[in-house]
Parts: C-alpha cells; sequence; structure tokens
C-alpha cells in the first residue's frame, strides 16, 4: 500500500472515529449512546488492522481481535443489560444543552490541533494527520463525562475517552506492545464493572442514575 | 460562446427544476406505498397556475407584490454564477461563493418580510421561523465552501470544481467529506425537506416555507413555487458539481456539454433518491430540536475548515 494512500486513509477512518464521539453530544437517547460507542469501536479496530497491515506488525491484528471482542461486543452487551435494568432511556437535560455543546466541542477540536502542533511537526510517521483527531477525541470524552447527568451516560462517555487514548497511542506509536494492550484492556473491563456496580448501588438508593441526587445529603 | 453557455445552463437549471421536485415527490410515494403523481407533475401546476388570476389581501402592500419576482431574479442570478455545466465560465468574474451565499439570503430575506406583510398570524409564525433557520444555516453554507476553498486556493466557485478535477485524491479527505455532510445538512434545512419542514402539506402547525406562501395565489405562487424548487436544484448542483465534480466539462466542445448534461441529470436524480430515501426514513424534528441540528452542521462545516486549513 503507498504511504500517501495510507495516510489518506488513516485520516478519514481518525476522523470517522471523532465524527461518533461527536455524535454523542447530539443524541439524546442511551440507546443511541451505546449505538455510537459501538461503531466507533468497529471503525478503530479497523483502523488497527490497517495500521498492522502497513506496518507488517502481526501483533496489531491479535490487539484489533481483542478489541473487537472487548469494545464492540462484550461492553455494549452489558451497557444494554445495565440499561434495562435501571430502565432509563434519556438523557433529559445535561448540564450544558446540546447546542452549545457540539460548538463546545468543535472548540475542543481546535484546541486539540493547537496543542498537537508541537507532536505534528516533529513526527514523520504517515499518520501523523489523524494525532489532533485523537486527542479532540479526548477531550470531547471528557466533556461528555463533565456535562452529562446520568450514571450511564457518563459511563460511555469515559469508554469513549479510553477509545481516544488507543486511537493516540496506535497513531502516535503504531500501537505499544501487546502485553501493554493486554493491561489497558483489562483494566478498562475492571473499570467499567465496577462503575457497573456503583450504578447498582446508586439506583438501589436513589432509585434513579441522576448524578445530581447524589450532593444532597437527604432525599 | 461563453455566453450562450451561460444563458443555457440557466435555461436547463429552469426546465429540470419541476422534474426534480416531481421525481422526489413520486419517489417518496412509491417508497411509501402511494401511487403518487407522475414525475412531471410539477409542470402541469406551473402551467395551471401561471394562467390563474391573483387574490391579494386588502391588507397587502407593494412589497407584497413585488417580492416573488425578487425571488425568482435572485434565484436566477445565482444560476448564473455556478458551475453547471462547464467549469471557467465567463460570469466567474462577477461573483464567487459569498456572491452566491448572499444572493440566496436576499431571496430568504424579501420571502419572510412577504410573509410578514399580510399581516396574518401563520405569515409571522413562519417568517421568524424561517429567519432562525436562516441565521444558523446561512454561515454553515458559507464556512462549509469555504473548507473546499482553502483546498482550492480560491472561493470562486468554477475554480473550486477545477482545482479538484486536478487533484481527485482530494476528494476523500476529511475535509471534503464533512464539508459534503455538513452542506447535505443545511440543504435540507434550506430547501425545507424533511427532519425540518414538511413540504407536502399545508396543514401543519409546525410548517415553516408553506406557513410563509399561504397568501399567495396565480401567478405570484408559481414565481414563489417554481424559485424554491430552483434553490433545490442549486443546492444539489453544489453538493453534486464540488464534491463530485466528474462531467463537467472544462472545454466548451458540443461532446463534452453533451456528457456534462448527462452527468447533471444523473447526479441531480441520484441526490433526489437519497432525499426520497431520507425523507422516508426520518420523522420531522420538533422545532426546538432544529437548531440542535443545525448546529451538528455548523460545527462539522468548522472541522472542515480546521481540517482543510492545518493539513494542507
Amino acid at each position: 500500500m503507498n504511504t500517501a494512500l495510507f495516510a489518506q486513509l488513516v485520516t478519514l477512518s481518525s476522523s470517522v472515529v471523532l465524527l461518533f464521539g461527536i455524535t454523542l453530544l447530539w443524541r439524546r437517547s442511551l440507546t443511541a449512546y451505546i449505538d455510537a460507542f459501538r461503531w466507533q469501536s468497529l471503525v478503530l479496530s479497523v483502523l488497527f488492522v490497517l495500521i498492522g497491515y502497513y506496518s507488517n506488525d502481526p501483533e496489531l491484528y491479535l490487539v484489533a481481535v481483542f478489541f473487537f471482542a472487548l469494545k464492540v461486543i462484550v461492553l455494549p452487551i452489558y451497557l444494554r443489560r445495565l440499561q434495562a435494568r435501571v430502565k432509563v432511556v434519556n438523557e433529559i437535560e445535561p448540564y450544558i444543552n446540546i447546542a452549545t455543546s457540539l460548538i463546545l466541542a468543535g472548540l475542543l477540536v481546535l484546541l486539540a490541533y493547537a496543542v498537537t502542533r508541537p507532536l505534528v511537526a516533529v513526527s514523520t510517521l504517515p499518520t501523523r494527520g489523524g494525532l489532533p483527531l485523537a486527542m479532540g477525541l479526548i477531550f470531547v470524552g471528557l466533556l461528555v463525562v463533565v456535562t452529562r447527568k446520568k450514571a450511564l451516560t457518563q459511563i460511555v462517555g469515559f469508554l469513549v475517552m479510553e477509545n481516544g487514548i488507543a486511537l493516540l497511542a496506535a497513531l502516535g506509536t503504531y500501537g505499544v506492545p501487546f502485553i501493554i494492550e493486554l493491561g489497558v484492556f483489562l483494566d478498562v473491563l475492571m473499570g467499567f464493572l465496577v462503575m457497573q456496580v456503583f450504578v447498582y448501588h446508586i439506583y438501589g438508593t436513589f432509585e434513579s442514575i441522576d448524578v445530581n441526587q447524589l450532593s444532597e445529603l437527604k432525599h | 460562446m461563453g455566453y450562450v453557455l451561460e444563458i443555457a445552463q440557466v435555461a436547463l437549471a429552469l426546465a429540470l427544476a419541476p422534474g426534480l421536485v416531481g421525481l422526489i415527490r413520486w419517489l417518496k410515494a412509491r417508497l411509501q406505498n402511494r401511487r403518487g403523481a407522475p414525475p412531471w407533475q410539477p409542470y402541469f401546476e406551473l402551467t395551471k397556475l401561471f394562467q390563474k388570476e391573483v387574490v391579494m389581501s386588502n391588507n397587502a402592500s407593494w412589497l407584497f407584490r413585488f417580492a416573488p419576482y425578487l425571488i425568482f431574479a435572485s434565484t436566477v442570478a445565482v444560476v448564473f454564477l455556478m458551475p453547471l455545466l462547464a467549469s471557467p465560465l465567463p460570469f466567474d468574474a462577477i461573483g464567487d461563493l459569498l456572491v452566491v451565499v448572499y444572493l440566496l439570503l436576499l431571496g430568504t430575506f424579501f420571502l419572510a418580510l412577504a410573509g410578514l406583510d399580510p399581516g396574518t398570524a401563520f405569515g409571522g409564525m413562519g417568517a421568524s421561523r424561517e429567519m432562525t433557520v436562516a441565521a444558523i444555516a446561512e454561515p454553515t453554507i458559507a464556512l462549509a465552501i469555504f473548507g473546499l476553498a482553502l483546498g482550492a486556493g480560491s472561493t470562486n466557485l468554477g475554480r473550486i470544481v477545477t482545482e479538484t478535477l486536478a487533484d481527485p485524491g482530494v476528494v476523500i479527505s476529511p475535509g471534503h467529506l464533512l464539508a459534503f455532510a455538513a452542506l447535505f445538512i443545511v440543504t435540507l434545512a434550506e430547501t425545507g425537506r424533511l427532519p425540518v419542514d414538511n413540504p407536502a402539506t399545508h396543514l401543519e402547525l409546525t410548517m415553516i416555507h408553506e406557513a410563509m406562501i399561504l397568501e399567495y395565489s396565480g401567478r405570484y405562487l408559481a414565481l414563489i413555487e417554481w424559485a424554491a424548487w430552483l434553490k433545490l436544484t442549486i443546492f444539489f448542483t453544489l453538493l453534486a458539481n464540488l464534491f463530485l465534480p466528474w462531467g463537467v466539462a472544462t472545454t466548451l466542445a458540443p461532446g463534452d456539454l453533451l456528457i456534462a448534461i448527462g452527468a447533471l441529470v444523473l447526479k441531480l436524480a441520484a441526490l433526489g433518491v437519497v432525499v426520497a430515501i431520507v425523507e422516508t426514513r426520518v420523522a420531522k424534528l420538533r422545532l426546538f430540536r432544529v437548531p440542535e441540528l443545525l448546529s451538528v452542521s455548523f460545527v462539522l462545516a468548522l472541522l472542515a475548515v480546521t481540517s482543510s486549513f492545518l493539513l494542507k
């Protein structure tokens, strides 16, 4: 595969990944959140295969397979189950309204371009075009975590942020060693399970997963 | 020769516009299991409306009579500036994308004024809604095309087409794709298509375009409708020729021009099919969610400009 085409494809799929991140900010229903996360992870695993193919690194195929199994199959199923159990359908009113948070997301991506400028300038990899987009995705994920009220949407925001970090690692270094990648996957899974337990407890105590209510002592 | 071509392309756009709308309506009807009027029905509608008598409210001022001509004229003027069939055109020197955007906005502005003029409740509602939509949609159009202009190094629509033809790889760059998505959403909003406005009914409280033209009849209505259909054709041509410029003639040879006409009709029909499918699949948005949809497209356009500026 020639380098120019590879660079083009990498930038393209990084943009698609970022777009799915921004989709979160525009949708309200939790089902849409989970779907967006799933599609984003799917594109990411394709990107891993692409990078593995270009850099002739079979380890990346393995990473892609694990990534696919964890983030496209296992986590969405658990999220669905969680959603069914706590019976939340919509993120009714986030702290910041949707139009503003979309524009904020645009500005955050601009900021990401500004911060990654030195990084892009010193890098000679063909994947450098996607670095600002990966950084932008991390910011957007953080924005979702900070501005959304439901514990479940915050979890999806966290997972999206994690996807951003994975994307940054893949683009910046053609993927970290497999053993570290495995550790990260395990951490994500553990973190998710812990958060799941938290959500059940919050739901059990407050009969709602609106984190707003956590700031009140009595209810 | 170039000037003849300019006149010819305007005539072609005027002739194709009703057919395009008819095609979308017919396809939509088919997709919804209705038989539907044939695609050439809008031509009959136009002829009939031009023959009908004009009924006007006693409260209407000169503005009400003047607006249809201005709306029609400003929309036709846009077609002169567009690379419809061939790309280096003599009128390219007169106006670039900013002129196109503001000519379109001029038509929208007078349509809203005309909606307010007779003082009916529906007209006022429609006008205020149209302005809400236009206020976010117009900068998005400019921004989305700016994304392309940055790549081509010129805000001239014809230049953008020739530059893209010279370097076809740019078509799958993220800037282009984001700008396409942004412009597609704006097309649906500006031409009153489904997630924003329902073009098929006069009976909805949430209508936008239909509410403004409710008081018009006869030849005035014909002109306004024709201008609206022409606007749809303009937006489709922008989407087709700026983003996928293949088929646009770069010389004035008759063979190339014939190919260009064929390619244009095909591209418009393909976009018509896409819009018909979209309109069948989505439900109308609540009015308060429309600005959210438009800010999605604004952010897409902003990202398009950023990526084509920084990845140059």
